[in-house]
Formats: C-alpha cells, structure tokens, sequence
C-alpha cells in the first residue's frame, strides 16, 4: 500500500434526475503507484471527467472506498477534503480555469493563500520556482486575457504544482490548445512526471494518452482496458 | 411582422418563467403605483391650482409672529393697509370664516360661514344659480343682513324651493335675507355654505376693536409670491414701527390656499417627494436587475442568434419588448392601484375634519395623474430595458459559443451587479431614514402627553353669537346658569368649562410679567403664552397636575379679583424660575387697552395648546377663571363613565332650556379630537411607512436577487477556487467582504443625504438629532443584516453544490 497513491475500491458513482438513475462510475477499482503517469481515456459520456472529478475530492462517490495516499478519504468532511484538495492535488483544467480578476502572480498564488503554514516570502518563492519551471516569470503582471492558450495553460499548470502537490490531475489539458501549444503542454507534463510527480490525464486524444505509462480505458462507467502504453514503453525500452 | 413574431417570442418566454415574471410586474406595479400616487395625493395637497380661472394665482394673507408662520388672522386695519399699498394684485378681498347656528322651526344646525368683502365671488367669477350675490353697498355696519347660501344648504334646509330668494333665515338669532343660491359644489373660499357681507369697515370700526380678517387675493402674472412676501415684510415693519405694541413681532406672507395643510411642513413635503423617485427607481433597478439577469441567462441563445446574422437592432428591440411588456402589465395594475389608493385617501381625508374638508381636497386619476403616469411608464421601460439590452447584445459572443457563459458578460455584468446593489443600498437607507423620521414624529405626536388625562371626557362646543351675548355679563350668565342646572346631573360631576383644552389652539396674545422689562433693540418684545379661559374646578378635572398654589375656586370669579394659574414652562421660561406664586402678570389688551394685572395663585404641569409636534407645543400658558376673561366660544367637557349620547342629550337640553337658539355640535370623545387632529400625520406617516416597508422588501429581494444571480455567475469562479483548496469559510468569507464593501459603499452617501432630509424634516416633526442618528444606526444595523442574508442564503446554496458540478455549471 506505501507504494500507492491512489486506490480505488468498487467505486460508484450514480446520478439521481427525474426517476433516471445514471451510472457514471459502475464499482470501478483502480490503484496508482506513486511518481505513476496514467491516462484516462474513453469516448464523450464514458464517466472519465466524473472518475476525474471523483480522485480529486470535487465530488463524493455514491459507494465504495477510496484510499488517497494511504488514507480513507471517502467519507471525510468538506472541510478537510478541500485541506487534501490544497496540500495534496493539482488540478489542470482544460480551460484554464485561470481567475480573469487576478494577475498571473495571484493566479499562480491563490491556492496558497489558502494555506496557514506559509508566509508571504515563502509564498513568493513557490510562485516564482512554480512560474520559472513553465517559463512564464517574464508574465508576472499579466492578466489572463492578455495571454495566448498556451500561456494561460502554462500559468494554470504554474498554479497546479505550487504547492508541491502529491497528485496532478489534468483534465484534457490539450483540449483548448493547437498542436503546438499543446506539444508544450505535454511535455511539461512529461518534465513533471521525470522529476517525481504521480499525474493523472484524462483524455480523449490516443496520442496525449500514448505519453502516459499506462493507459486506462473507460467505458459506462466501466474500466475497460488498463494496460502500459506502447510509447512509453517502447522509450523505456530503448 | 417582425414586431409580432418578437411580441409573441417574449410572450412564450415570460409565460415560461411565471414566477419571475409574476415578481417582475409585481414590482414594478408597486414601484410605478407608490410613487404616482404619492405625486398625485401632495399635488392635490399643495400643488393643484385652484379649479377657476386664474387658481394658480389665488393666494392667502397671513400673519407671522417673530418670524414665525402661525398662519395668523389680520386686524382688520392691518389689512386695510395692506391693501392700499400692495402692488402686483389685481383684486384684493378680506373674508372671516366661522361656524355660525342657522334655526328654522325644526331645529337649529350648525353651518361653516364665510362672511366676506363684496368682490369673494369676483375670484372665481362664478354665478349665482339663484338670485345674486351681495353688493358693496350691503358690506357695511348696519347695511340690511342679507346671505347667500350654498347648494347643500338649498338642498337639505329647504329641500331646493324655487322660491327661496328673500325668505328670511336666522342666523345666530340674527334675522337675513335669501339674495342668492351658489352652484353644487361650490365651497369657496374654504368650505363655506353660507356667505354673508363682512359689514366690517375701517371707516366704522376702530382699530383697537381689533376686528380680525384673512386677505385674500389675486396675483398678477408676473408678480412672484417672493415679491408679495417683501412687500407685505415692509408693510408691516411700517405698521409695527406705528404701533409698537398692538403689532409688536406681528409680520405677514404670502401662501396659496392649497399650501394652507403644510404651511411650515414643506420640508416634509418635499422630501416625501424625492422619496416617491427614489423608490420608482428602487423599482425600476429591481426589474432591470431581473431582466440583466435574465440577459445573462439568455447570452448563449443570443450569441447563437448573432451567430446567425441577427442585426443589433433586432436584438435590442426583442430584449426591449420584454420590459416593454414588464413594465406596461406592472404600469397597469399600478395604475389600478393608484386609483383604488386615491379613492381610500379621499375616504381618510374626510374624516380629518368633523364636517368637510378643504373643497379642492378630490383626489383622483386625474389629467395630471396620467401625464405622470405615461412618463414615469416610458422611463422606467428605458431604465429597465436599455441596460440590459446593450449589456446582452454587446457581449463577447465567440467566447460565449466556445466556452459557455464565462467571459461574455462575466466582468462587465459583475461590475454592474456591485453598482446594483450599491444602488439598492443607497436608495433604500434614503428612503428608509425618511420614513422612520415621520414615523416616530407620529408616533410621538400621537402618544404625547397633553399635560391632562385626556380619557374617557365628552367634548363639545357652543359658541355665542356675539350680537346677543354681546358683553362680558352676559356670556359670564350663560356660563353661570349652565353650571348651575347641570349641577344636580350625576354625569356633570366633573363639569368642565373652558375656551381651549389641552391639544386645542387657544388665543396667544402677549404678555407681561410684574418687574421684567421687554425691550429689545429699541422694540417692546413681549413674549406671547396661550391665554385659556377655564371655570373653576376644570384644571382639576382634566387632571392637570397642581405644583405649586392651588387650583381655581369659586373665590375667584368675585368681582374685582383677578387671578391667574400659570403652567411650569412658563415660570421656567418666563420668570427665570423665580418663585411664582404671588407674582403679577399682565396680558396686553389691544381692545380695551387696560393695564390689568392678575395675580399668580398656582402653578401646573406643562399643558400643550396645539398638536404636539409644531414648535408651538413647548408654547407656555396662562389660565384665568371664565369669569374674569368670558369668550365666545367655548368648550363644554365631562368626564363620563359610559355612552356619549346621554349625556351629550342632558346637555343639549340644559343649554336648549337656557337659549333655544344655541347648538351644541362637535360632540366627541376628547382622545377622539386629539386623534383627529393628528390624523394627517398620522396618515403621511402611514404611507410613509408603506414606502419604508416597501423600500425595505425591494431592497432586501433585489440585493438577494442580484447577490444570487452575482453568485451564479461565479459559480465556475468558486469551483475553480474549491478546486485549488479554498473550503467553505474562504469562499464565505471572500463574498461576505465583498457585500460588505458593497453595503458601505451604499450605505455611507445614502446615510449622508438620508440624514440631511431627516433634519430638514427634523425641525418640523420635534425629531430631535438623537434621536435620528439612533434612527441612522437602527436601520444600518438592519440593512447590514440584509445585505449579509442575501449573501450568505445564495452563497450557501452555491457551497452545497459539490465543486465538480460548480466547475461545469453553464
């Protein structure tokens, strides 16, 4: 179990509207190892931004257990699901998600705002180390509207990992990108994975899913495939 | 054909959200009704010319006393100079209005009266349907009585005979000729059914006899009311240097008879004025806040829409039919209340007076009330529809088909939502202060203590005509044989007899007090007190408290003994809190000119001689026994244990059996008068506390309105925010701050100019500033509470979303 970060349990998730109950997630078991890289992907519908959703504490499963770096994280309060959302999860949405109120600085900072154990210089520096590792530093005062797709996504993903978390969560991280950006994207994301980070990707483009080491395939709330990815494998072996 | 399928597409989209739709005409319907009907009901009040030719130019003389608009009666010389030298007036007339006693065989009633100057009925150039009116030769001393009666009269005295004219009338024993009939309706220049030559004149009456008048007159075009008051100041500074004493502090002005009801209370009615704007557009914010809402709503149908070639002026014009529709239905029923509104008010207004009120006093839906009305429609419908429209169709559309509603209206409609509440804020405290102000002024008003025990007393009055009851002994007699035969009835036990009880204006002549000296810059200045006339044990009766000396006795109505009771404000403001009792002091008698001093034998409590809330309450008064000041009129009081009507019988009998002639009338329970009295105020109150209450529900469901819809618009902003960490006490805490910063930001200029028309009432009502910065600090309390309600319910809400669904809420 120390080896893992995630663990998942028959896990279910079902949405209740107008008598029709929808099994997003159908008893779904899955373990991720530490400093892992997975991809989740499936066709649109298939419960992988609801299995997303779930991993990153934004929704509540409806059965089943789910252990987040050793702890039973299934029934825990609010309040201490957003504590492990702040310390242990980075997220990274495919649109950004960037606060158009605040600068690139304050975006980039806003989920240690939220934290008691830091002070503004420590503050500081997590933002400056989290916007050199993106090489957005140059952007400090710009307001997201003043930025390109990529740019923004690079701020978001210098949001994502300030606070050192355990656990980056992307969700179609390329979706709102063009191929070049979102070549950036990915590969900063492959920089993460190298330099120690467990990262979940969902996603619906085979060749984002093919840079993960595993590959878990979703469908009806089923998982359907989970094996290694070729690519990776094939980089590994070579 | 565009026109209809818009008209039909609005109509689709409102019947599919009936409840916002049922809120949104509701408020406006109470925003549009409230604020017309208070426009038409002070414009019939104090605006409204008078129904004849020329009306806008019809104006009162009156007189002020140290600066003071007392709404005073001229000497008749006072007025007779007035009118030689006052310019600017086409036509110039003096008039006396009182309650005359009319007797025919079956009895004797009371009519209101107007005796007049020939030319009263030149100012409305109005005929007689009967006869004629009186001439000039007929306005003199001892000219044959003649009188012209109103329609009313005609009507229920004489069930409409033809053949009315030169039949004879008593009235007040007094024989008169019938000349004439006046036409229905016609009640000028107050509420008058008869109307008799003054058969007063400078050249027959003296001076000093004091004869007392209202002026009347016609302005011209293009004299001011400001030029007549300058005028009238000088001619009367002239009359006071002339006779320093009979005219010391005696001034007069300029007012229009409508403006009589508020004379001094302008403040009041001009800031119940700015509080009939503020809350159509309390109003109009709530509504547009509603439809930009709405607008938000719809920008993803309205970016398709552009998507598809609309052109903007398409897109304006079907935003604008909804508030077009809004406000039109909301316009209507408001329109229906206003009418159901003015037909209460002219209910309520009648019984402010025990027989008719002022004849201009018909409220209605009038011409003016419509022009309102439309341009009021037509503002609101701008107000509401434009904002929302231009703010819809000026969105970034791209950004809304791609990624939803985020981005389109995002920081452009979360700056207009702070302004909205902001607004809301400010207009609600504004409208807030002014009507607590009133309220407790009423409120005050209407539980002041009087200075007497003011239950369970019959009140009535008689009033003696003064061509039979003509010297001092004579009404002293009536007096004295009326107390003598209701002395063996048990419910006169506590008989009193006096000419004003507390709560009732009673003369206020000047006076002296033995050893002081009133000079001031050259000028006698002695101060004026309320000068009553009671019978002896009436202060003990009404329960006035005894301080100091004794009550009066039947010692004191001995020829040659003059004896005064003077209440605690008049030896606080008078004498300096010297002891009292055994003191002298002198009222100055313009009419005999004696130098009479009386001595003081008592000391009371404070009693008030008017409504409590003018400046006049806090007036001192002196009172002397009936027998040593006799008057005409007079009020008969006892203390009763049940029914009105047996013992006003025994009364009615005692006085028939000394002189058939006199009436008893205005017989009422004593608490009922005084209500009475305040019953104006107490009804401006009233709508003033509708228009809090109403401020306060628009304000507390348009801040929840546009905190709810701020909050949904940042729903993703809070799932985005949840996502990176934030738990539920930060997001609180960031809206609460924000709302906070809102509400002072309302609440700061609103408390400023809220306060500022508080003490521009303030004066007028007796609202001390205490107590309106207690008022101020209530309602801030209120209001902040409100504020932070309407954030914390939709917040809240927002929280129990889980952040997955806030991050995808569309």
């Amino acid at each position: 179990m120390s080896d893992l970060i995630i663990k998942l349990d028959n896990m279910s998730k079902v949405f209740f509207a107008d008598d029709l109950e929808t099994h997003a997630l159908n008893k779904i078991s899955l373990e991720v190892a530490k400093q892992e890289y997975i991809a989740i992907s499936g066709p649109s519908g298939s419960g992988k931004s609801t299995l997303l959703s779930v991993l990153g504490l934004l929704d509540t499963a409806t059965d089943g257990h789910y252990h987040l770096a050793d702890h039973l994280v299934s029934n825990i309060n609010k309040t201490e699901r957003a504590r492990i959302r702040n310390r242990e999860i980075g997220f990274i949405f495919q649109s950004f998600n960037l606060i158009s109120d605040l600068t690139v600085e304050e975006n980039v900072e806003l989920p240690l705002t939220y934290r008691t154990d830091l002070n503004k210089s420590q503050r500081k520096d997590k933002v400056t180390n989290a916007l050199k590792k993106v090489n957005m530093l140059h952007r400090v005062s710009h307001y997201p509207s003043q930025l390109s797709g990529g740019q923004q996504q690079r701020v978001a993903i210098a949001r994502a990992i300030a606070g050192d978390p355990k656990l980056i969560l992307a969700d179609e991280p390329t979706g709102n990108l063009d191929s070049k950006n979102a070549h950036d994207v990915l590969q900063l994301l492959d920089e993460l994975h190298r330099d120690g980070a467990t990262i979940c990707m969902v996603t619906h483009d085979p060749r984002s899913a093919q840079r993960a080491q595993r590959n878990i395939e979703v469908l009806d709330g089923r998982i359907v495939l989970d094996q290694p990815t070729t690519l990776n494998n094939a980089a590994v072996s070579a | 054909m565009h026109i209809y399928s818009d008209i039909k597409y609005t109509l689709r989209g409102l019947a599919k959200k009936p409840g916002f739709s049922a809120l949104a005409i509701l408020v406006m319907a109470s925003g549009i009704g409230l604020s017309v009907y208070l426009f038409s009901f002070m414009n019939v009040m104090l605006f409204k010319p008078m129904p004849f030719e020329g009306g806008e130019r019809f104006i009162q003389v009156f007189t002020s006393q140290n600066g003071s608009r007392i709404q005073g009666t001229l000497n008749l010389h006072d007025y007779h100079e007035i009118k030689q030298n006052l310019t600017g007036v086409s036509t110039l007339s003096a008039y006396r209005n009182q309650t005359v006693t009319v007797s025919q065989q079956d009895g004797t009633r009371r009519v209101e009266a107007t005796d007049s100057r020939a030319n009263i009925f030149s100012f409305t150039q109005t005929q007689p349907i009967l006869g004629r009116t009186f001439s000039e030769a007929e306005d003199k001393v001892g000219a044959p009585r003649v009188v012209v009666i109103g329609y009313e009269l005609w009507q229920n005295m004489f069930a409409g005979q033809a053949t009315i004219l030169n039949q004879s009338l008593r009235i007040d024993n007094e024989p008169h000729q019938i000349i004439g009939v006046m036409p229905k309706g016609y009640f000028f220049p107050y509420n008058a059914n008869l109307w008799r030559p003054l058969r007063d004149n400078v050249e027959q009456v003296s001076r000093e006899a004091n004869a007392q008048v209202r002026g009347l007159l016609l302005r011209d075009e293009d004299t001011s009311i400001t030029e007549l008051d300058q005028q009238l100041k000088l001619i009367m500074q002239r009359l006071e240097a002339r006779y320093p004493t009979a005219n010391n502090g005696i001034g007069a002005y300029a007012l229009t008879p409508n403006m009589i009801s508020a004379d001094g209370g302008m403040a009041v009615a001009y800031t119940m004025h700015i509080a009939a704007v503020l809350i159509l557009i309390l109003a109009s914010v709530n509504v547009g806040n509603l439809l930009l809402s709405r607008a938000v709503e719809r920008s993803h149908e309205t970016a398709i829409r552009v998507a598809l070639g609309a052109p903007k002026g398409r897109l304006i014009s079907q935003l604008l039919w909804e508030s077009i529709i809004i406000c039109s239905v909301g316009g209507f029923i408001g329109l229906c209340m206003i009418g159901w509104g003015l037909e209460v008010t002219q209910v309520i207004t009648n019984q402010f007076y025990t027989d008719r009120p002022p004849f201009w006093w018909q409220f209605g839906i009038d011409a003016y009330t419509l022009k309102l009305f439309f341009a009021f429609l037509l503002a609101t419908i701008l107000i509401t529809g434009l904002l929302p429209a231009l703010k819809s169709v000026n969105g970034d559309f791209n950004a809304v088909l791609r990624d939803g509603t985020r981005g389109a209206l995002g920081k452009n409609a979360g700056r207009l939502n702070k302004l909205l509440v902001i607004g809301e804020i400010f207009l609600s405290i504004t409208i807030l202060l002014v009507a607590a102000v009133i309220i407790i002024a009423s409120k005050k008003a209407t539980e002041a203590n009087y200075g007497a025990n003011i239950d369970n007393v019959m009140v009535s009055r008689v009033q003696l005509p003064d061509n039979q009851y003509d010297t001092a002994e004579r009404k002293v007699a009536f007096v004295n044989t009326l107390k003598a035969s209701l002395a063996s009835a048990p419910q006169f036990k506590q008989l009193i007899i006096a000419s004003a009880l507390p709560g009732m204006i009673s003369h206020r002549p000047s006076i002296a007090v033995e050893g002081k000296e009133y000079i001031q810059q050259g000028k006698a200045s002695y101060p004026r007190v309320n000068h009553i006339a009671v019978s002896a044990g009436s202060l003990k009766h009404l329960e006035i408290g005894l301080i100091a000396g004794r009550y009066f006795n039947h010692a004191d109505d001995q020829p040659n003994i003059h004896t005064v009771i003077v209440t605690q404000s008049f030896v606080t403001q008078l004498m300096n809190t010297e002891q009292p009792i055994g003191k002298r002091v002198r009222v100055i008698n313009d009419s005999t000119n004696t130098l009479q001093w009386a001595t003081i034998v008592g000391v009371v409590e404070h009693t008030i001689q008017t409504r409590p809330n003018r400046i006049e309450a806090s007036m001192p008064s002196i009172f002397q026994p009936y027998s040593q000041t006799p008057r005409d009129s007079m009020v008969i009081a006892t203390r009763i244990n049940g029914k009105i009507t047996p013992t006003a019988n025994t009364l009615r009998q005692a006085v028939h059996t000394i002189d058939p002639q006199l009436a008893i009338y205005h017989v009422e329970l004593y608490n009922a008068a005084l209500a009475r009295h305040m019953a104006p105020l107490a009804f401006v109150s009233n709508i003033l506390g509708l228009f809090g209450l109403a401020s306060f529900v628009l304000a507390g469901c348009g801040i929840y309105g546009v905190m709810s819809n701020t909050i949904a618009q940042r729903l993703q902003e809070m799932g985005v925010k949840r996502a990176l960490g934030a738990n539920e006490h930060h997001i609180m805490r960031e809206f609460m701050y924000s709302s906070t910063k809102q509400l002072l930001w309302g609440l700061i200029p609103g408390l400023g100019i809220g306060i500022a028309l508080g003490f521009a009432m303030s004066t007028t009502l007796n609202v001390s500033q205490l107590e309106l910065l207690s008022i101020a600090g209530i309602l801030t309390v209120g209001l902040a509470g409100v504020v932070l309600i309407a954030t914390y319910i939709p917040t809240k809400r927002a929280l129990d979303m889980e952040p997955s669904h806030a991050l995808h809420y569309q």
